[in-house]
């Protein structure tokens, strides 16, 4: 126990003086999440419970109503407010979270979700059916949300009130993975009371509450004291008293105040720091080499220009001497100075929907893409590479394809953009060779049915892919509820990108993150690396001393 | 000098209208869209909801019309909310404008402090080891780059000898004596710079005072050498003094984003540039608006200063 918890003495909440009971026990003995009437029942303090943790992050929220805004899950200190109907645990697997248990219909037109009774919204609001469809048709309205969040329910027609706690999705299509795409990030719940303060004082129902924030310099929370969650002793959670999210967007800032003491924990150490801060500083500091599912990759633009073959007859073979310049083990070395590990697909090895068996894409042979550029119509036209300013690995792989283009012959340029600027210019079309990344597709379908399904919005926005057997794999694959066939499913559209190259994978993105080893007791992050999930990450952290 | 002042202030009222409409031109020149940034890829209803966001925003209407309804606003001192977080502009940058006011003041005095004993010593030892030392010190101050300067300060005070924090900001009026410790890092880092540039211009001007009649008059008068230099030289030395570090000081209100980025330190440069990234329109106008009218009262307030430091100066 802290000193300051010491302090503090014993502390009660009201659900304390109530009697547990032994369902709850059994449940609590197995490090299961509470659940039920008597869910906060067995609420307890812990011993280890204590202290404010300072956390360095990267980025920040650009605002507080966390259905306007993506509340990003590894970076923003406000995910600690944010909670929803299923949860997910170290593997990235689904996990009860208001909702204590679901089920699909036959046809998986159709999902019914149990709640949790006495579950709270921050403000004491009992989070019951009808505020779970109320949050559902809030994040469905395009006047509200955003459209990342709202993409993930755009399969859901509408939302039924079955009785108090149950509540029923009907969807457009068959889906067998609504539940995982009904995890807190991001679709989050909100208490429909305090809808009205949602961007200056939000109401959710996550580990912590809101306290104070100013953007990209402070955002404070405190621990909510009735928090479903409990550890295996049946203890609440979170330990913590409190968060103080202090965002330092420059990596090295953030390195060193974590050095000389100011911060406790920190996301994103640079790559180039990494080896070096680990070796040096290992002794005082624990590193977390996060598991990741995010993917650099190249996009071509086959929607228009040379490398689409509506207009370039020879786009295919462009592409192909594209792919063989492309020395992605010196991406490998270069940008991520020897982390991680170089992509043939979009799942890494590190998650359970890595395919086994697919054709990889080209290998690297220079000699074979100057002969493939001097021979396909156009290999001396201009092509233009874009790549974001905002993530340094993105125009730092523009770069060096740049220059492995140039080595290879090609008239090519690169631009380094703003967010607005990309976005405008990948609407229009108005580039050939897009330096990017994508990840936090917790099910395959996140990525195959959003991005390479040819009537997906961003793939007609951004790439202009179409391939019918790839198209009708992805459909099916979202009826399918064997795991096996259906990894296989996604493996085998893996193998036509492979093969097609609408796009290149470059890179699986690592993640690395660092604490004081003094200071921050019993924290890990999560596979892909969020802070807050069932049973470990932020929620089981203390601060010792 | 009252007649004088009223008239200087009317003046200001073309240029502030002119600040405005380039203001406003500037941000409508920018690439790309707050709407495209606000509502993302892969929805499938982007076009709805850009059409939604697009005159929720009033961004349907002609440029002339939405000029005439900022400035109308502007006026009023309402400048309307921001479109990312939503929240009054007039809070986002309340919240901004005292923690960059509060560093660029005591960078500003410090640089002052340091440089005007320092150019006058030099100036008046000419050819000593104080001006050559004096000399060299500027030298170096205008040679290393602020950024680098705060990174070496960081590495010595904050992360080898640990006496003070390497980054954040506490206000003074939460806990003064904890916010000066996050204060010395970045004021030392733009004073020691401006310093520089401070010194070599109270030297030369001394100089150039110095080897005027009047000092020699005043010499063979029998006066003090003390009540020379700092009663009469020096006042009249530090008429380009004032005029230089009045337009720095205006000029690191909104210039100091890289010291703001190395020291995390939540100034109104920084809120400025999020708020271009993110095309957050009002924000942008409003900032850049609000530093351009202090620039501009800066003039004004250097300007009168002449007068109070040489009467003899004319009041056109």
């Amino acid at each position: 126990m802290t000193d300051e918890a010491v302090k503090k003495g014993p502390e009660h909440t009201r659900r304390s003086f109530l009697t547990a009971t032994t369902a709850l026990a059994g449940a609590a003995a197995f490090g299961l999440p509470a659940t039920g009437p008597a869910m906060a029942d067995a609420r307890k303090r812990s011993p280890k419970r204590g202290g404010t943790l300072r956390f360095g992050t990267r980025d920040d929220s650009v605002g507080l109503d966390t259905h306007r805004n993506i509340i990003y899950f590894v970076s923003h200190p406000l995910t600690g407010i944010t909670g929803g109907l299923v949860d997910f645990d170290d593997k990235m697997e689904p996990k009860p979270a208001i909702a204590e248990s679901w089920d699909a219909s036959a046809d998986l037109k159709t999902w019914t979700f149990k709640l949790k009774r006495g579950a709270e919204f921050h403000n004491g609001e009992t989070i019951d059916a009808q505020s779970v469809k109320w949050n559902i048709e809030r994040i469905k309205d395009p006047k509200i949300s955003h459209a990342f969040t709202r993409s993930v329910v755009s399969g859901v027609e509408r939302v039924t009130v079955d009785d108090k706690y149950t509540v029923r999705f009907h969807l457009k299509e068959p889906d067998v993975a609504l539940d995982i795409n009904l995890i807190y990030y991001p679709v989050n719940l909100m208490a429909p009371g305090a809808a009205d303060k949602a961007d200056t004082e939000p109401v959710n129902c996550g580990p912590f509450k809101f306290k104070s924030w100013r953007r990209l310099d402070r955002c404070e929370l405190v621990r909510f004291e009735n928090f479903y969650e409990t550890d295996a002793e049946g203890n609440s959670l979170p330990y913590l008293d409190g968060l103080i999210g202090l965002p330092k967007k420059e990596d090295r800032v953030r390195l060193t105040a974590l050095r000389t003491g100011e911060l406790d924990l920190i996301d994103n150490v640079a790559y180039a720091d990494a080896p070096a801060f680990k070796k040096d500083h290992g002794k005082t500091f624990e590193t977390w080499p996060v598991p990741q599912v995010g993917t650099a990759m190249m996009f071509f633009n086959l929607k228009n220009g040379l490398l689409s073959d509506k207009d370039n007859p020879d786009a295919y073979l462009l592409r192909q001497a594209i792919a063989h310049a492309i020395d992605r083990e010196g991406i490998h070395q270069a940008v991520f100075n020897g982390i991680g590990s170089i992509a043939n697909g979009f799942y890494s090895t590190a998650s359970p929907w890595h395919p086994k068996d697919i054709e990889p894409s080209s290998k690297f042979d220079p000699d074979k893409a100057k002969a493939l550029r001097k021979k396909a119509k156009g290999g001396d036209e201009r092509l233009t590479i874009i790549a974001n300013d905002t993530f340094p690995y993105m125009h730092q792989s523009g770069e060096l394809v740049h220059a492995m283009l140039k080595d290879a012959g090609f008239n090519v340029v690169l631009e380094i953009l703003p967010s607005p600027v990309m976005l405008d210019k990948q609407t229009k079309g108005d580039f050939n060779i897009d330096s990017t990344a994508n990840s936090y597709r917790l099910d395959p379908d996140g990525w195959f049915g959003r991005n390479i399904l040819s009537g997906a919005p961003e793939n007609r926005r951004r790439i202009g892919y179409k391939n019918e057997k790839a198209d009708q794999i992805i459909v099916a694959a979202r009826q399918e509820r064997d795991r096996a066939k259906r990894r296989q499913m996604y493996a085998d559209v893996e193998t036509l990108v492979n093969r097609d190259l609408p796009m290149l994978y470059t890179h699986y993105v690592p993640l690395m993150m660092a604490g004081n080893r003094a200071r921050v007791k019993g924290y890990t992050p999560s596979f892909s690396g969020p802070w807050s999930y069932a049973g470990a990450g932020m929620r089981r952290t203390w601060i010792d001393g | 000098m009252l007649a004088y002042t009223l008239r200087r202030i009317a003046q200001l009222v073309p240029v502030v209208l002119v600040l405005t409409v380039a203001v406003f031109a500037f941000v409508e020149a920018l690439p790309g869209s707050i709407v495209d940034t606000l509502i993302g890829t892969e929805g499938g209803d982007v076009e709805e909801a850009r059409a939604i966001l697009t005159k929720e925003y009033g961004l349907d209407r002609p440029v002339y019309e939405r000029y005439a309804l900022w400035l109308v606003r502007t006026l009023q001192f309402d400048f309307g909310n921001s479109l990312v977080t939503r929240r009054p502009i007039s809070t986002e940058l309340l919240s901004r404008i005292p923690a960059t006011v509060y560093l660029a003041v005591v960078g500003i005095v410090l640089s002052i402090v340091i440089a005007v004993p320092l150019g006058t010593l030099a100036a008046v030892r000419r050819n000593s080891a104080v001006d050559y030392t004096a000399q060299v010190i500027s030298l170096a101050g205008i040679s290393i780059p602020e950024f680098w300067f705060a990174i070496l300060c960081v590495l010595l005070f904050s992360l080898y000898l640990g006496w003070l924090p390497s980054s954040g900001y506490v206000s003074p009026l939460e806990d003064f004596w904890g916010s000066l410790q996050f204060l010395i890092l970045p004021a030392a880092a733009i004073g020691f710079r401006q310093a520089a540039f401070t010194t070599r211009l109270t030297r030369s001007s001394m100089l150039d005072e110095l080897s005027k009649e009047y000092v020699d008059t005043a010499r063979a008068m029998g006066l003090p050498e003390r009540r020379v230099i700092f009663r009469y030289t020096l006042r009249n030395a530090m008429i380009p003094t004032i005029t230089i570090s009045g337009l720095q000081f205006a000029n690191l209100l909104g210039g100091t984003v890289v010291l703001e980025s190395i020291f995390a330190w939540p100034g109104i440069g920084r809120a400025i540039f999020e708020a271009i990234l993110q095309r957050d329109y009002p924000l942008i106008q409003a900032g850049v608006l609000v530093l351009g009218v202090i620039v501009v009262v800066m003039n004004l307030l250097v300007d009168l200063t002449y007068r109070l430091l040489n009467p003899r100066v004319k009041l056109a």
